[in-house]
């Protein structure tokens, strides 16, 4: 039986599984049965060379049951995850529904859009701030993984979320469907890095307390290090209802924070 | 020529019913679509077959009981009409065949307008709004058929001559109205819990505890859902305007045999509301013919589309019914003919009304969707305040449109005794006027949930996206035709029941007339007249002072007490038994999805049969204790009290019901609409703190809209129906 290798962002961690991706993805989210669910966000890894993970534990513990019914997760790590996987390593994203529909994203390479002023960025891996940005994405992940600094991290997944019109105005009143509570203190955030000189970011929460709203996903999900820098794209709105609907009806089920 | 005219009546029905028939054809040769489409469809029927056949075995044991008493009564105590046990029989039997009717082309349609949609736009709309007009069409053919048979058979059968045969026959007539209600109120009442349990089941554990989005088939609740809309607003709306409709002519008929007893015009009185009954049923069908859309129409042109059937028939019955007024030759046929009009005019009024507060287009509901941004508790309250306020103008509507309908009629508006039977008769015709286009208007209410139907299962049959593009355009439709459907049902329930409360006086003097004559002689001792003679010339003005039916007399004082009391314990009853029943849904998803390996990754189906018998037997009941009290209270005030009793117990459920109703009903339409504004983008949109808020006033409001609310139209109803039935045992027994 095929052995796969899946990075989990939320919570992240390591696992090794004989289930593909989209029945991995499912059984991560709700169980076997359903006594558990949430939402995922997961990468498929190519088995690369590491010191830090035990490969043996794999070979051992990935195997299949008795009654030959495939092993669904083995643990391999779940501290440090990330920023021991090469992100060459990394495979196809995928985005779990918190009732287990599954969406896989390839990756693409990044076109930067001009217009935005503003951006909004959840961070995913290691730790999970959002934070409004001067920089674009590429920008802000050299800046948030650059180690000479007091604060950064090795590696980083993040995402960019939509701002609509906030994206080039902070005082636009055209908020239309953006779900993020306490409005107020988004813009002021967003006055703060547009008012401040040299000031390219302000942290808006400290940490993801809901679900994110898959709906929100402005262009897509980032993974970087420094200069290295891998891009999955999101479908527009209108591809996904189109070609991935239940996912799409799952997504827009779920409730934010 | 007036001979003539009425037999209009029954070829109407019979015209009705072919149409129906015809509908309902067409609608069965269309391809019913996929395998999956069809197993889907399935479930549903089977479902919504055995709900009703449990029900129908419940409410006949009811109707069982009911009858032995009636003829217990009739033949043994001898206080009543000997028709009654039968006619109480036919009423039930005809309202619960419109019913199954309804709800079996209902639950034939959705597949098959899914797949209709498929081809057009059009084409669903044709198919779905044609299956709706099977109920529409069903409900007024049923009735005037059932109309046409007893007044041809009590015409044979009734002995008495000259203007008391017209008297005793149209009250008898009026008594199978009694049936209908008790039919009405089961099918209301059981079909609420059972819609709303299973609603409130499905959403509970599906949406908030397992994340699944509505209509998934992954979702063991899902397809009693469907049922639910079926039991609910098909069958359960069907029944509650079948009552309203034969309610309404009878009473009306009723009333004109009284109030031109003696005259050249008592036969015409009579007949004029079947007349327009049965004319506004041709029209309907004409409306319904000339209901059709472009492809890619919007909402506004979907709704333009359904309208103009409607006002093709309204324009209509407003022509025909003062041609027929003349042809009748009744003297005020004008005043009538203002009467009839003001009728429909209220009915829009109220469609009106009830759109300006449920609907996200005005705002009151944006109102409401405002407070979501403050969490659930500013919801609660904003929806509570708008749906008390809602009130206003459907209250405003009906005194004004009784008021001048009285007016129009008497021919003056000094309200003198002298004329206040022309008055009141006035009252019902407008009451006849606003349910005349019923065949059209039902057909638009009952379009709603096979609408939905049909969205759910585009969707859970994976159909196109541009397919369910345009069932989610029916369905949007089928919510907006839901709500002021629901409006209508209230105010015509509202001036039926003052019409029926008005006969009832005539019921009065019919009781005392079966008495035996030592009993007859007791009674007219207690109640100070001479003899029998002086009942028979009195008028509605002397049977008032006979009963001692006024303010100042503390038995109606507390009546209206017990009839206010009435509605808010109904609806209390209703509410708790929708809590009870969700409870055990709950339970029973929760069940499914730990015992049943593979539901969630879609390769095990869930077991949909025991969600629908649980909510079944949830149903059965829960119903049993509020609806028995609507038919035991009235008799035991009666007991208790007597006709003041009785009197204030009828006025005070009457005001007091119609302005919960309307409150309950506006209230959660404005919040199910409050939901549906922040899902369309506003407030932050799908997903956000808001939406969650605007859930959580959806789910309260479910059973404010969907059980509570209808259900009080016909507690009013009823309660007057059993106190016009039992009108000789409230002349006859009363303890003070």
């Amino acid at each position: 039986m095929k052995q796969y290798l899946y990075l989990s962002l939320i919570p992240e961690s390591l696992i090794g599984s004989q289930l593909p991706p989209e029945e991995f993805g499912n059984y991560y989210a709700v169980g076997t049965r359903k006594r558990t669910r949430g939402q995922a966000i997961f990468f498929e890894v190519e088995r690369f060379e590491s010191d830090y993970f035990d490969w043996s534990e794999l070979e051992r513990h990935c195997v299949a049951h008795p009654d030959g019914k495939p092993k669904r997760s083995a643990y391999m790590g779940i501290y440090r995850v990330l920023e021991h996987v090469p992100l060459s390593a990394l495979k196809k994203l995928y985005l779990v529904t918190d009732d287990g529909r599954v969406l896989g994203l390839d990756r693409a390479e990044f076109k930067p859009e001009p217009i935005s002023q503003y951006h909004l960025y959840q961070e995913l891996c290691p730790v999970t701030p959002r934070v409004v940005s001067k920089l674009d994405p590429p920008e802000f992940c050299k800046s948030l993984t650059d180690r000479s600094k007091t604060v950064s991290v090795d590696k980083l997944v993040f995402t960019e979320l939509t701002l609509n019109r906030l994206s080039r105005d902070p005082e636009s009143n055209d908020v239309g469907d953006l779900p993020y509570p306490n409005l107020g203190h988004l813009r002021d955030c967003l006055r703060e890095i547009e008012g401040k000189d040299g000031k390219m970011n302000k942290q808006v929460t400290r940490s993801l307390t809901g679900e994110v709203l898959f709906r929100t996903i402005k262009n897509g999900f980032f993974a970087g290090n420094g200069e290295d820098f891998v891009y999955f794209p999101m479908p527009s709105h209108d591809e996904l209802a189109r070609e991935h609907h239940e996912w799409w009806r799952s997504a827009l089920s779920t409730f934010g924070e | 020529m007036q001979a003539a005219l009425v037999w209009l009546v029954p070829i109407s029905a019979c015209v009705a019913l072919v149409f129906a028939w015809k509908f309902y054809h067409q609608m069965i040769a269309e391809d019913e679509g996929t395998e999956t489409m069809k197993r889907i469809a399935g479930h549903v029927k089977a479902g919504a077959r055995a709900y009703l056949m449990q029900q129908y075995k419940v409410v006949g044991g009811v109707f069982l009981v009911m009858m032995l008493l009636f003829l217990w009564l009739a033949y043994g105590l001898h206080v009543q009409n000997g028709w009654v046990p039968f006619a109480f029989v036919t009423g039930g039997l005809f309202s619960g065949l419109a019913g199954w009717f309804g709800m079996k082309t209902a639950t034939q349609a959705s597949a098959r307008a899914a797949k209709a949609a498929s081809n057009s736009l059009n084409h669903g709309l044709r198919v779905a709004f044609r299956s709706g007009a099977v109920m529409g069409l069903v409900v007024v053919g049923l009735g005037l058929l059932d109309i046409s048979v007893w007044y041809a058979v009590l015409n044979i059968f009734v002995d008495n001559e000259g203007p008391e045969k017209l008297i005793i026959i149209t009250t008898t007539m009026l008594t199978f109205g009694m049936g209908a209600s008790l039919q009405a109120l089961f099918a209301r009442v059981g079909g609420g819990i059972f819609t709303k349990a299973a609603d409130v089941g499905a959403d509970l554990v599906g949406k908030v505890e397992a994340g699944i989005p509505e209509d998934d088939p992954r979702n063991p609740a899902t397809i009693a859902d469907n049922v639910g809309d079926n039991v609910g607003d098909v069958a359960g709306m069907g029944a509650d305007l079948y009552e309203s409709y034969c309610g309404s002519i009878l009473a009306t008929a009723a009333l004109g045999a009284g109030a031109f007893a003696g005259t050249d015009q008592q036969a015409a009185a009579v007949v004029a509301p079947m007349l327009i009954g049965a004319l506004g049923s041709l029209l309907s069908i004409v409306g319904v013919l000339s209901v059709r859309t472009k492809e890619g129409a919007n909402m506004k042109e979907l709704m333009g589309a359904l309208n103009k059937g409607i006002h093709l028939a309204s324009v209509g019955i407003i022509i025909v019914s003062f041609i027929i007024l003349k042809l009748l030759g009744l003297e005020n046929a004008a005043g009538l003919w203002g009467s009839i009009v003001v009728g429909l005019l209220t009915g829009i009024g109220i469609g009106y009304a009830t759109e300006i507060y449920t609907s996200h287009a005005y705002k009151p509901t944006q109102r409401i969707a405002e407070m979501t941004k403050t969490g659930p508790a500013t919801v609660i309250i904003g929806g509570m305040g708008e749906g008390l306020l809602s009130v206003a103008w459907p209250v405003l509507l009906v005194v004004i449109g009784t008021l001048l309908a009285y007016g129009f009629a008497a021919g003056d508006w000094s309200f003198s005794p002298d004329t206040m039977s022309q008055g009141l008769y006035g009252i019902g015709i407008a009451a006849v006027g606003m349910l005349s286009t019923l065949g059209i208007t039902l057909a638009t209410d009952a379009y709603g949930p096979i609408a939905d139907n049909a969205g759910g299962n585009a969707e859970m049959s994976g159909l196109p996206p541009e397919v369910r593009q345009r069932t989610d355009a029916l369905d949007a439709l089928g919510n907006t035709t839901a709500a002021t459907g629901k409006g209508f049902a209230i105010g015509s329930a509202a001036l039926t029941a003052l019409a029926l409360l008005a006969s009832y006086v005539e019921e009065l003097k019919i009781a005392l007339r079966h008495l035996k004559p030592e009993r007859l002689e007791v009674v007219l001792q207690q109640l100070n007249i001479d003899s029998m003679e002086a009942v028979e010339k009195a008028n509605l003005t002397d049977f008032m002072n006979y009963f001692e039916v006024n303010l100042m007399n503390p038995k109606v004082l507390l009546g209206v007490f017990l009839g206010a009391m009435m509605s808010f314990v109904f609806c209390g009853l209703t509410m708790n038994a929708v809590g009870r029943a969700a409870g055990k849904m709950v339970d029973e998803v929760r069940r499914q999805f730990r015992e049943i390996t593979g539901i969630m990754e879609g390769k095990a189906e869930p077991d949909y049969a025991q969600c629908v018998q649980i909510s079944t037997m949830a149903a059965q009941h829960e119903m049993l204790l509020p609806s028995c009290l609507a038919v035991i209270v009235p008799v035991g005030v009666g007991l208790l009290l007597g006709v003041p009793g009785v009197f204030g117990l009828l006025a005070g459920a009457l005001a007091s019901g119609f302005c919960l109703a309307v409150m309950m009903a506006n209230s959660g339409g404005a919040w199910d609409n409050a939901k549906k504004y922040i899902e369309e983008g506003h407030l932050g949109g799908k997903g956000s703190a808001a939406h969650k808020a605007a859930v959580i006033g959806d789910t309260v409001g479910d059973p404010f809209k969907d059980t509570s609310g209808p259900s009080i139209n016909i507690l009013i109803k009823l309660m007057t129906m059993v106190s016009i039935v039992t009108a000789g045992l409230n002349v006859s027994y009363t303890l003070f």
